[in-house]
Formats: structure tokens, sequence, C-alpha cells
């Protein structure tokens, strides 16, 4: 606009095109990996937007510095454009496809991902989101948002902690280690004490009508139980060994109460089954179990968080802060 | 093709109601349920408690709202929020922001289809 150095219109100086050049290198630069192939195109756009702007100038560096400043610092561009190609919020991950590993197939979510500790957090306790079925951890179907499930029963309100368990002390929080600890001890103590007894073909599976219609070895019995277990505690104990968020440890808490809980039942199904029972009459209410000491443990957690919070503020109110 | 139109209008109106939240804080603080409820007052903006709560937390999040537990004269304590410093000024540069949008949505919609 303001240069006055006259030069042919549509032919930039070496010195204009390298600045207009390496603009757009520090914002490519500046973008994310995953983000870059979706941006390149835009870029592209933009790249021949800039010279197009230029050819109607004399094209001196002044004006290429004019023109790039209109598209601002090249890591906000980048990051403008990132956030344009990809969703910002998080919640949403489930619902748009974030990867070929998880999506939606005739109508049917599925999650092939690895579970991550802060995956299984953001979806089996998420007060806000008033959905009560999410998209499973991992596999095909749903999961029990037991935040949604908690408000929907009246147990609590979306806002009652400002970030879940993060102000419930650290001594109630290993209740979350606690009681899947105490349900594998439960499960020793009945493998310490039937397994011996145990004929050597027990029942491992039961049809609708709760007669049992597959058989194994009593010790390949012992094996998915064992397994499930195993996993579970493995998963509290990285959870805590690596200090990840309260969140993060009381769903690896929930996970393993889960875990554990099952195999549990199972075992103790077939136990039963041996000792002559004709049903199942440990399995369906120990899975029913199975969730209700999950859901428990994380809403009995999510008062005493609630509550310490609440403390916080009123004992603060004679100052009238607020957070 | 109905997804796309779904998805395009609840991105749109996810920004809109972050700043619904905001304008509505701006005049003084409330508690979750009294916004939910003074929002619920604008029908075109189709917000629920499931549109809030989520927002309110990505806000406090993002440090531009504070909370504070209240005694409430009925019933259990309440959860109050407010604009902090920085969610004031976002407030101004976005409600700036929305009128030259508005502005110029106006223009190009012509003002018989918007008024």
């Amino acid at each position: 606009m303001s240069a006055p150095t006259p030069e042919p219109v549509g032919t930039l100086a070496p010195e204009a095109t390298r600045l207009v050049e390496t603009y757009f290198a520090r914002v490519h630069g500046a973008l994310l990996v995953a983000a870059s192939g979706e941006c390149a195109e835009t870029l592209e756009d933009l790249r021949a937007h800039v010279y197009e702007e230029l050819a109607a100038t004399p094209g001196s560096v002044a004006d290429v510095d004019r023109v790039l400043a209109e598209l601002g610092p090249p890591e906000r561009l980048a990051a403008q454009c990132a956030d344009a190609v990809e969703e910002p919020s998080s919640r949403l991950e489930y619902e748009e496809k974030g990867s070929a590993l998880s999506g939606t197939l005739l109508g049917m979510p599925y999650e092939l991902r690895f579970p991550t500790a802060g995956r299984v957090a953001s979806r089996w306790w998420d007060p806000t989101d008033p959905h009560i079925l999410v998209p499973r951890v991992f596999g095909v179907g749903w999961d029990v948002n037991f935040g949604a499930l908690a408000v929907r029963l009246g147990l609590m309100r979306p806002d009652d902690e400002d970030v879940p368990f993060a102000s419930v002390p650290e001594r109630y929080l290993l209740v979350s280690v606690l009681v899947p600890l105490l349900v594998t001890v439960t499960l020793g103590v009945l493998v310490a004490v039937y397994q011996g007894p145990l004929p050597a073909q027990v029942a491992v599976h039961w049809g609708v009508t709760g007669v049992a219609d597959r058989f194994a070895s009593k010790g390949s019995a012992l094996v998915l139980p064992v397994a499930m277990t195993i996993f579970g505690l493995a998963v509290v104990a990285a959870a805590w060994l690596r200090r990840r968020s309260p969140l993060a440890r009381v769903a690896s808490g929930a996970l393993a109460t889960m875990l554990c809980s099952i195999s549990a039942t199972a075992y103790a199904q077939t136990v039963a089954t041996a000792y002559g029972s004709s049903d199942v009459g440990i399995l369906l209410p120990g899975l029913a179990g199975s969730l209700v000491v999950t859901f428990a443990l994380l809403v009995t957690l999510s008062r005493i968080g609630h509550a310490a919070e609440v403390r916080r503020d009123l004992d603060d109110s004679t100052k009238g802060s607020v957070r | 093709m109905g997804n796309d139109t779904d998805g395009r209008l609840s991105q749109f109106r996810k920004g809109v109601v972050e700043l619904a939240i905001l304008a509505l804080l701006h005049r003084g603080e409330a508690y979750g349920g009294e916004i939910v409820e003074r929002l619920a007052g604008h029908p075109g903006l189709a917000i629920s408690a499931g549109t809030v709560y989520p927002l309110l937390s990505r806000l406090k999040k993002a440090g531009l709202i504070d909370s504070l537990w209240r005694e409430s004269p009925v019933g259990p304590p309440r959860k109050y929020y407010r604009l902090s410093v920085a969610g004031d000024l976002e407030f101004t540069a976005m409600a700036k922001a929305w009128e030259g949008v508005t502005d110029a949505m106006d223009e190009l919609l012509g003002t018989e289809v918007t008024r």
C-alpha cells in the first residue's frame, strides 16, 4: 500500500518470496503431525492467496510483511488450522470418528484402542454428561456412565465436584484399592477352601435357563477368573505407581472392582454347581452385585469429595472469596 | 447429510452457548440450576442441563469462571458461578466479536430474514 519501490506487478523480489516461504515453512513446522495432512490443502490455498495479494502490490519486503501480518503469527495460524480440522471438545471424542479403531458400525459403537485409565475414567464417571449409556471402553456396545446414573437417580447434581474426586482426601481414595483387594481375598479364600475337593471336571458356562452347558478341568476353570483379577489389580497398581489423577485412580479401582467381583462370582458359581446347585443363584445376583458395588464405590467417593469441597468453601465464606 | 447439518448446527451452537453463559454470569453470579433455567427461557438456543454443565466445567477449567459453595435458604448448599477477571475480559472480547458477526450476518442474510 505504502511501499514506493516500483516493481513489475506479479514478480516478487527473491527476498520477498523467501519471506513468504519461510512463513509457511514455520506454519508447517508448528502443525501437529496429526493435523498436517488435513491442513495441507488449506495452507496451499492460503499461500496462493498471499501471492495473489502481493501481485497487486509492488511486492516489496514491506508489502510481504503487511500481507503476512494479516494472517498473524505462523504458530497461531497453525493452531487455528489444527482447531478447524480437529474436534476441539474431548467429550465428543467418541461421537466423532477419531480413528478407524473407534467409531460406529451399524449403529453400534466400537472401540478397539487399548483402554487407558483416562478413557475408562471419562466414560464411567462423567456426571456432567446426561447420557447413561456411553460407548464401551473396549469392545462393541455400551458401558454405563455411573456419574449420569447417579445424577438421574437424584443422588447428586452434575456439578457437585469441580474435578471428579480431586478433593477426596488421599486416605479415602485408598478405598478404591481396598475394595478390589478385599474381593480378591474372597476369591483366594474360595480357591483355598474349595479347589482341592472340587471334582476333576467342573462347570464353566451356564445357558440362559441356568443349566451348566460347558465343562472344563478344575484347573482351567481358574484361569479366566485369576487372569481377570490380576489384570484388574495391575491396572490399579499402574494408576497409583504412576501417580495418575484422582479420577484415573478411582476409575481404575472401579474397573478392578468390577473385574475382581465378576471373577469371584464366576468361581463361586462353579463351586456351587459342583456342590449340586441346579440354577445360577450365585451368578446372576453376583453380576448385579458387581455393578452395584462398583456404583456404590464411585458414588461414595464422589460424595466424600463433594463434602470436602463444600466444607472448604463454607469455611472460607467469611472471607467472601470465590474460587 | 442430515447428520452433517446437525453436526454443524451443534458446533455453531456450542460457541453461542458459551457466550450466553458468560453473558448471563456477566450480569451476576448464579448457581447451576438457575443458569439452566434462565437459558432454557430462550428456546432458540436449545439449551438443556446436558449442554450447560459440560460447558461450565470447561469454562472453569479454562479459568474463565470461578465457583463457590454457598448455603442455600432452601435445601443443601449451592455451587455459585461467577466470571473471573479473565472471563470478564473474554466476555467483552467475545461480545464485541459477536456484534461484528451479527452485523455482517444481518447484512448478508437480509434483515427481513433475521429480524
